[in-house]
Parts: C-alpha cells; sequence; structure tokens
C-alpha cells in the first residue's frame, strides 16, 4: 500500500480522538465533496461554481424521502447518488459547450436558480428554515444514532469513493479528461467528442457530490438551505484549492485543513472570514499547487539538504 | 525525533485540540453548568451577535457567574445566522463542552432548527421570538419562546394604532417573505377586521431585499393612510429609508410592527423617523424596575441604550436562573419542569410561561418616535403610547400538545 | 398606465446604477481576463469612504469626488501587488485571490466601522421629491440617473474617442497585437483595473443617501453586477450598460406584479439568455 493511503487510514482512526465525530464525519463528506469536483477541476480543467447544486438537489430529495417515507439508508443514498448525476448531467449538458469565464458564470447562475428555487418552495424545502427532522437510519441492527457509529459509516464511504476515484483517474477515461484539460484542441483532433466526456466527468462529480449531500442531511438530521447556495459551492472549491487539484489527495486534505480550521478559528475570533481570506490570498500568491505541492516541495528541499 | 510514542502523539494531539478550542478529551468538570449563547458573529444578523452577548453576560455576571452554588461557564459558538452552521455548533457545544442550556439564535428561521437539534440531544433551548412555530406547530418540551406571541404583537399593534388614528382605515402591508411574516400578517389582518380596516395592498419581499423602490412605488399608487411593514432588521430599516425618499413619510405614518427598536432606528435618522411608529418586544423607556436598573447599567458600560437585542437575551438568561432557582436543580429536565408555568417580574413588566405551549405571556410595546426638535437626545427616539398583552385566542394555537421528554 | 411609466422610470433608475457596477466589472473581466469577486466589496468601500469622508468634511459633494479616487487608489494597489501576478494562472487561483480579498475587505470594514450600518441623508438641495405628473419621485434618485448617465457617457467616450481607450478596447480584442504595438500591457491592465474600481467605488458612493451604509451591502450588490456582465456579454460596455438598464426594469415590473419573485427574475433572465446566447445578448465571442 502507498503511503497516502496508509496516512489517510491512519488519520481515520485518530481524528475523532481529537475532533467532535460530528466534525470528523463532515471532513470525510466534504472531502467525498471535493473528490467530485476534483474530477472536474483538476482533472478536466473545469472550475464548476455550482457544485452545491447536485449536492444540495440530492439531499433534499432523499432528504424528503427519508423524512417522509422512512425509506432504507442504503436507497436514500442511492438515490442521492442518482439524483445527483441526473441533476449534474442537465447542468453539464448546458454548460459543457461554453468554457472560460463563461463557464464558470453559467454553473454559477443555474446554481442560484436552483437556489433560490428551493428558496421559494417553502412547503417542500422549508426554504430559510431548512427542512428539519431527517432521520439517521438503523441498519442491519445498528443504530447509527451513536456519532462514532455514523462516524464509521461515513469513513468507510469515504474510503469507497476514494478507491472509485483512483480506479476513475487511472483508468482510460481518466486520462482522457486530463489530455483535454492539456490540450482541448488535440483532444478534439485525435478524435475524442470533447463535450461528451466532459458531460460524462460531470456526471460522475455530481454523483460524488449526492452522495456527500444524503450523507449530510443525515449527519445533522436538517438541510439547510445553504446546502445547495453558492457559499457550499464555493467552499469546496477552496478547499481543493487548498489542499491543491493537481492530485487525487488534494480535496482530502484541503477539506480536512478548511473545515478543522475554520470550526476551531472561529470559535476564537469573530471576525475569522479575515484570516481565511488572508489564508486564500498567501496560497495564491505563495503557495500554488496547494498543501500537497508544499509538502512534496518541502521534502524535495529536504533531501536535497540531506545529500550535501 | 522517530522516538515518540504513540502516548506523547496522542498528548500531544490532545493539546492542540484543546488549543484550537475541540477540548473533546478534556471534558467539562461536572459541577459547572455550562450554558451556550449561540450568537451570530457572521452572516445577516452579525451585527446583532455581539450585543446579545453583552445581555446574556450582564445576566450572568450580575449572579457572580454562579447559581446553585456551582459555577456556570458560559460559552458562546457563531451560527452564522445558518440553519447548518448553526446545527452543527450547536451539537458540538453539547456533546463537546457539556452544554446542557442554549439560548440564541437571533434568527427565527435558525431557530427552528436549532429547535430540533435541542430536542433530539435532550437540551434546554431557549429562543427570542419571531415564529408562533416554536410555540405552535413545532412545539415540543425543549424550547422556550421568549418574546410575545405574533398575535399579541399584532393585536397591540392594530388596538394601539387605530386608538390614536382612527380615520386610518386604508392599510397597505409590506411583508417579509417567510414564516415570521406571514403569521404576523394573518393575525394583523384578523385584529384589523374589528377595526374595518381595508388592506388597499400587501406586497411580499424577498428576505435580504435591498431595493425597495419597487415596493414603496407601487404602495404609493395604492395611496393609503397608513403602511406597516412586518420585517425586521436590515430589511425594515431599507424599507424605511425608502418610504421616507419617496415622500410617503412624514405624510403618512408607517408602522414597523415587529421592529428590534433601537437597533433599527438607530441607523435611521431622526428625520426618517418622523411619524413612524413602532412595535418591539422591548424599549428601554419600559418603566419597571428591573428595565430601569438593567438599562443604568447597560449604559453606564456601553454608552447607549439597549434595544431588543441585549434585552432579550438578558431576560432570556435571567428566566433561566430563575429556572433553576425554582427547581433547585441544574438537570435539565427538572428545570423544564421548573420554568413551565413561571411567573416573574423581568424588564418587560410581568411574564408568565405557559406550560401548555411555552409561549411567554408577557406585554408588547408600541411606541411612536419624537420628531427631531422633541428629541431630548440623540437616543431619546420614541415615547411608548401603549402595552398590550392579549395572548393568543385557544382556537388559533396550533400546539395541541406539548409532548413528553 | 402611470402607475407602469413610474415603475419603469425607477427601473431605469437602479438600472442605472447597476449598469455602473457592470461597466466596471466588464472592463476587468474584458481587458484583464478574471472573474473579479471582489468587486462588490469595493463597492461597499466606495460607500464608506463617502459615509465618512461627508461626515469628516462635512460636505457630500467633495466627499463624492474623493471617496472613488480612494477606491481607485485601492485598486491600483490591488492590481499592483497581487493581481499583476496572476494573468498566467488559471481563474481557480483568480478566483480564490478575489474571493479572498472580499473577505478582507468586507472584513476590514467590520473591524474599521462597526457591524452596525447607518442612513445619510442627501445634501439638503437633494431632498424631498419632484411631482413629475404621473409620479412623484425623489430628486436625489433622478440626481443619481442623470449622475450615472453621465459617468457611463464620460467613460463610454474615453473608451471610444481617445487614444487611449482605444489602445483599451483593443486590449479586449487582442491582447497579443497591443503588445506587438510597443504597448506597456501591464500599465494597460493596471489602468483598467482601476478604472473598474472607481467605477464600482462611485455607484457605492452614489448609493449612500438611498440604502445607507451596511457590512453586508458589497455582497449584495456582487451578484447583480455579475449578471449584468453575463447577460450584456464578456467586456461588452455597450452590452453592461443594456443590460444593467434590462434587469433594472425586470426587477421593476416583477416587483410589480409578482413581488416575491423580483429576485429570482434576476437569475433566471441570465440562465435564459445564456442557454440562447452563450456569449451575451451583446457580445461577439
Amino acid at each position: 500500500m502507498k503511503r497516502p493511503f496508509i496516512l489517510i487510514l491512519v488519520s481515520i482512526f485518530l481524528l475523532p480522538l481529537v475532533v467532535r465525530p460530528a466534525i470528523a464525519s463532515e471532513i470525510w463528506i466534504f472531502a467525498i465533496f471535493g473528490l467530485g469536483l476534483n474530477l472536474l477541476l483538476g482533472y478536466t480543467g473545469l472550475l464548476s461554481f455550482g457544485q452545491s447544486t447536485f449536492f444540495g438537489s440530492a439531499a433534499y430529495v432523499a432528504g424528503w424521502l427519508l423524512k417522509f417515507y422512512g425509506i432504507n439508508a442504503f436507497l436514500a443514498l442511492g438515490i442521492g447518488v442518482g439524483v445527483g448525476a441526473a441533476s449534474a448531467a442537465l447542468v453539464g449538458y448546458l454548460c459543457v459547450q461554453r468554457s472560460g469565464l463563461y463557464f464558470i458564470m453559467l454553473t454559477f447562475a443555474l446554481n442560484q436558480l436552483f437556489y433560490f428555487t428551493a428558496y421559494q418552495w417553502t412547503s417542500v424545502t422549508g426554504g430559510e428554515d431548512g427542512m428539519p427532522g431527517i432521520p439517521r437510519p438503523v441498519l442491519l441492527g445498528i443504530d447509527f444514532k451513536d456519532p462514532l457509529v455514523y462516524y464509521a459509516f461515513v469513513s468507510v464511504l469515504f474510503l469507497i469513493s476514494l478507491y472509485a476515484m483512483k480506479r476513475i483517474v487511472e483508468s482510460p477515461l481518466g486520462k482522457i479528461l486530463q489530455a483535454i484539460r492539456e490540450n482541448e484542441i488535440r483532444a478534439e483532433a485525435v478524435g475524442y467528442n470533447v463535450p461528451r466526456f466532459k458531460l460524462l466527468a460531470f456526471i460522475i462529480g455530481g454523483a460524488f457530490s449526492g452522495l456527500a449531500g444524503v450523507l449530510y442531511a443525515m449527519l445533522f438530521g436538517i438541510v439547510p438551505l445553504e446546502a445547495i447556495s453558492f457559499v457550499f459551492s464555493g467552499n469546496v472549491v477552496f478547499a481543493t484549492l487548498i489542499g491543491g487539484s493537481g492530485s487525487l489527495y488534494g480535496p482530502v486534505i484541503g477539506s480536512f485543513v478548511f473545515i478543522w480550521l475554520s470550526e476551531s478559528v472561529s470559535t476564537l475570533w469573530a471576525r475569522w472570514p479575515l484570516l481565511l481570506g488572508m489564508a486564500f490570498v498567501i496560497v495564491v500568491l505563495f503557495l500554488r499547487g496547494g498543501i500537497v505541492e508544499a509538502w512534496s516541495r518541502f521534502w524535495l528541499w529536504r533531501s536535497s539538504k540531506q545529500k550535501n | 525525533m522517530n522516538k515518540l510514542s504513540r502516548r506523547d502523539i496522542l498528548k500531544m494531539g490532545a493539546g492542540a485540540a484543546a488549543g484550537l478550542g475541540f477540548p473533546a478529551i478534556i471534558r467539562a468538570q461536572s459541577k459547572e453548568i455550562v450554558i451556550l449563547g449561540l450568537w451570530d458573529a457572521t452572516g445577516a444578523f452579525a451585527d446583532v451577535g455581539p450585543i446579545n452577548d453583552r445581555g446574556m453576560k450582564m445576566a450572568l455576571e450580575e449572579r457572580g457567574m454562579q447559581v446553585l452554588g456551582r459555577p456556570i461557564k458560559y460559552i458562546t459558538r457563531d451560527g452564522a445566522t445558518q440553519a447548518g452552521t448553526s446545527t452543527r455548533r450547536t451539537e458540538e457545544a453539547v456533546d463537546g463542552e457539556g452544554a446542557k442550556f442554549v439560548i440564541g439564535p437571533w434568527s427565527s428561521g435558525v431557530a427552528l432548527a436549532v429547535s430540533e437539534v435541542a430536542k433530539r440531544k435532550k437540551v434546554l433551548h431557549l429562543f427570542s421570538g419571531g415564529t408562533e412555530d416554536i410555540s405552535g406547530s413545532r412545539c415540543h418540551r425543549y424550547s422556550f419562546q421568549w418574546a410575545a406571541s405574533p398575535y399579541t404583537a399584532a393585536k397591540t399593534v392594530v388596538d394601539s394604532f387605530m386608538k390614536a388614528n382612527p380615520k386610518a382605515k386604508r392599510w397597505h402591508l409590506l411583508v417579509a417573505d417567510y414564516a415570521f411574516g406571514w403569521s404576523v400578517e394573518k393575525y394583523i389582518k384578523e385584529v384589523g377586521k374589528s377595526h374595518g380596516l381595508e388592506f388597499v395592498g400587501a406586497d411580499r419581499h424577498p428576505l435580504g431585499e435591498r431595493e425597495f423602490s419597487n415596493y414603496v412605488q407601487k404602495a404609493a399608487a395604492n395611496k393609503p393612510d397608513v403602511v406597516a411593514m412586518i420585517n425586521f432588521g436590515l430589511d425594515a430599516v431599507s424599507g424605511a429609508r425608502e418610504i421616507f425618499n419617496f415622500g410617503l413619510t412624514p405624510k403618512i405614518p408607517l408602522i414597523m410592527t415587529w421592529s428590534s427598536g433601537v437597533e433599527e432606528l438607530v441607523q435611521l435618522s431622526p428625520e426618517i423617523r418622523e411619524n413612524i411608529w413602532v412595535g418591539s418586544n422591548f424599549y428601554y423607556t419600559a418603566d419597571t424596575p428591573v428595565a430601569k436598573a438593567f438599562v443604568k447599567s447597560y449604559q453606564a458600560k456601553f454608552g447607549n441604550p439597549p434595544g431588543y437585542a441585549p434585552s432579550a437575551s438578558y431576560s432570556m438568561t435571567r428566566l433561566l436562573l430563575a429556572g433553576f432557582d425554582k427547581a433547585k436543580s441544574a438537570e435539565v429536565q427538572d428545570v423544564i419542569k421548573a420554568l413551565e408555568g413561571i411567573e416573574v417580574n423581568d424588564i418587560v413588566g410581568h411574564m408568565r410561561m405557559d406550560a401548555a405551549t411555552h409561549q411567554n405571556i408577557r406585554p408588547y410595546f408600541f411606541m411612536r418616535c419624537k420628531s427631531k426638535s422633541a428629541m431630548k437626545h440623540a437616543t431619546d427616539f420614541a415615547d411608548i403610547i401603549a402595552t398590550g398583552d392579549t395572548p393568543l385566542p385557544k382556537e388559533y394555537g396550533a400546539c395541541k400538545d406539548i409532548g413528553g421528554f | 398606465m402611470s402607475f407602469v411609466a413610474a415603475q419603469i422610470l425607477n427601473g431605469i433608475a437602479t438600472g442605472m446604477l447597476y449598469a455602473l457596477m457592470g461597466l466596471g466589472l466588464s472592463l476587468i473581466t474584458g481587458i484583464l481576463n478574471i472573474p473579479n469577486f471582489a468587486h462588490g466589496a469595493l463597492f461597499a468601500v466606495g460607500a464608506y469612504l463617502l459615509a465618512s469622508a461627508a461626515n469628516e468634511i462635512g460636505n457630500f459633494w467633495i466627499a463624492l469626488v474623493v471617496a472613488p479616487l480612494g477606491v481607485a487608489l485601492l485598486g491600483l494597489a490591488i492590481e499592483y501587488v497581487g493581481i499583476r501576478r496572476l494573468y498566467a494562472v488559471g481563474h481557480d487561483y483568480q478566483l480564490l485571490f478575489t474571493f479572498g480579498l472580499a473577505l478582507i475587505l468586507s472584513e476590514s470594514i467590520i473591524l474599521i466601522w462597526g457591524p452596525v450600518g447607518y442612513s445619510y441623508l442627501p445634501p439638503p438641495i437633494l431632498r424631498g421629491g419632484l411631482d413629475l405628473g404621473f409620479t412623484f419621485y425623489p430628486k436625489y434618485r433622478l440626481f443619481v440617473m442623470v449622475m450615472a448617465g453621465l459617468l457611463v457617457l464620460v467613460t463610454w467616450l474615453f473608451l471610444e474617442k481617445t487614444r487611449y481607450g482605444a489602445i483599451m478596447r483593443a486590449g479586449i480584442e487582442n491582447k497579443e497585437m497591443v503588445s506587438l504595438l510597443g504597448i506597456d500591457i501591464h500599465k494597460l491592465f493596471t489602468v483598467a483595473f482601476a478604472l473598474g474600481a472607481y467605477l464600482a467605488g462611485i455607484a457605492g458612493a452614489l448609493t449612500v443617501p438611498i440604502r445607507g451604509v451596511n457590512p453586508g451591502m458589497g455582497v449584495d450588490m456582487l451578484g447583480i453586477a455579475f449578471v449584468v456582465v453575463a447577460l450584456g456579454g464578456l467586456g461588452n460596455l455597450l452590452g453592461a450598460i443594456a443590460a444593467g438598464l434590462i434587469i433594472g426594469v425586470a426587477q421593476a415590473l416583477v416587483a410589480a406584479y409578482w413581488t416575491e419573485a423580483s429576485t429570482v427574475v434576476i437569475y433566471a433572465v441570465m440562465a435564459a439568455v445564456l442557454l440562447v446566447r452563450p456569449q451575451g445578448l451583446f457580445g461577439i465571442r
């Protein structure tokens, strides 16, 4: 097994000792969300500023079914994945033809459209108040109300997602997506149907977002309106960039840092967004490539010193 | 460097965690009573959280930070005026810090979400008001509402205003488009029937609207005798400002039905405030001994009079402490039982917590703003012209069964 | 009928402000090709600077000159220190940077001026309103309409009729060519960003007597500015002006008949237009 994988496994075991299980769970849920985005951002070169569309839609649909029909948790997760993929197919279909700033703006605009729909459709979504009362499942006689049990459940799903994403990016599909990122025109010239592959990346990313959305709803027992807002879309982009979009593990590390720091610093200083903003600026000016790259540069620097 | 034992690493982790505000391993001492103030420092109510915090702190410091001979540990979390963040941080404080008593947050929608957490985590939750659901359709044993019922507010405002302006029968309503706005609107129309009011318009605006000119022009076109706004915070401030800009006030009166009082009025200039009538859960000239003492020490500390926000958190904290005293226990269920039916004289006057609905039965205030020339000092905004405490009639009550623990 | 006319007039007045915001953002996105998420924060800084300056100096008109210049200077500094280094990197890092900047600016506003907003009345000569026959309208709003219109016109003339403006437009069309002509493209970028910041700042300053100041005012405006730019076409200055007016009037008319939808309509219009005409209403690319 490779070192990053072992590191992740170790942190899965150590994390609940250090932070609350709810926050620990959130970190891995957010990491799943980030994995989905990074297929678009890091591997295909598409900056989607509307990922919460899929996260939120899945959370609302699965949350509704869990709440009023008490469906099985696995079914809820499956439906979440499906809704995430379907909404991503819709948004992706409308967006993949565009590029650059237009692409970003269109994903953002469609996100706003979904947001305001959820905001106005109070009879279903609860609008501002959110959709509360989403039960956590009881599966095979195990009660997931215990935060640690639920944490274990989330961790397993995260590991599966990570493995699946690893397989995807290492597959021929992943190579094609990277070729599109490197040079879209060449990929087109070689004979790949670029928009179709972009759409496929969207759908897969949406499926991951959907999974994360349902897990999030079950974790906190509520689908808050912000789950479908551009704030969430932004957060997942920022977390991924902080971690480093160039690597499979970037979004994982990013969500770890982003959630942990924003949760802990916010209890220390009310004006913590100021520090967050500074962190963004510093990352952009000095640490492009994110933590993953900074880390590998550090090792490079260390080993070069040792040789001397 | 590589010789660190597992135990050392764990210790370091715990130390770092405590330093970063996650004392997961260091459990709260059992002797301490941990009370959480969920006050927004970011988001739509970023301006309110810090003054909520002031009021709560003052109430706790009055008692020397202890009750029943046990020390009180006061912790706060930033709910960011968002349901997700607020519920998450509440759970974290309950699990991690051992908080069993939660006060806040300021937004009624977010408070509803936090109320669900309180129910699930079995902790006591006190919150100010705005929605009728917590003491209505979504009532349960763990949440209490301090502010007046929307019905009490509507009744006080309409009755008192009509007494002063019997001829102003044509009303135009401007309503924030969410649960709070709808419920007050419903009761204003209901109470309005007995006065023969004609509602020439009732427009709903999205929460967080900043461009009110369109609504105001529409209101002007209806030629009403009075405009009544049912919105809160910046929405109310923006609306009042635009109603003045378009020349409606001071020619015709404007009613701010459910205002935060000082916090909103201070953002309007004296010219804008002319002929504005204000309904609020508290105004600092309230003629009660508790209010007088509170206002005096608040002004000495912060230089300006307290509005609804610090007063609510102050009074809620006092109510909770009164619950401890009555229960002679810091167990959640004992305190809840003590609070049910409790009667106290507090800053707003006489308060009684209705056991069946967990709705505070208490006076609501109605003020008229002073003209610039009549103001004696910079914060002499208004005079209280009436109070009212008619509780919600039984037939409207949606809380049929408050349930068990 | 007079009611509809009044709503349209009002839509134009608000739309002019939107156009001013959109014009600045369009200039920045068009020439620098970056998504400027700090544009709303610059708007807020302009508003706060005006309110402070007007209170300090006691004269609204001097403050109206000074405040936007302050924002332009801030823009100059931001471009010089940060954005200049980001032209070669992807939109993702540009976005992260400008978003971080927006956080820093809006939090600094809270730290400097406090979390509670306040009102500022128009100068005495512009208080009250005029009876236009079909409606009563505040003098100050009419002033803003004229002022914003003039600013838009001056900016337009500058870009169309002056040599430097021509270079800027060329910069939107083809950056390589501008560089080949021996023009310092970096200087062009700096000036463009400062000009865009100036327009955001003066839009903020002009808004103060209407909306007062509060720390969240920038975020409220940012979304609209983006819609205006996307609707008008990236880098299309005439398009930004038209889109600003369209959004303003659409919002006013929807608010007249279906008030709840007045926010949704902005984004619905934008999404619909982008789907049919991805380059925006007036975009060519």
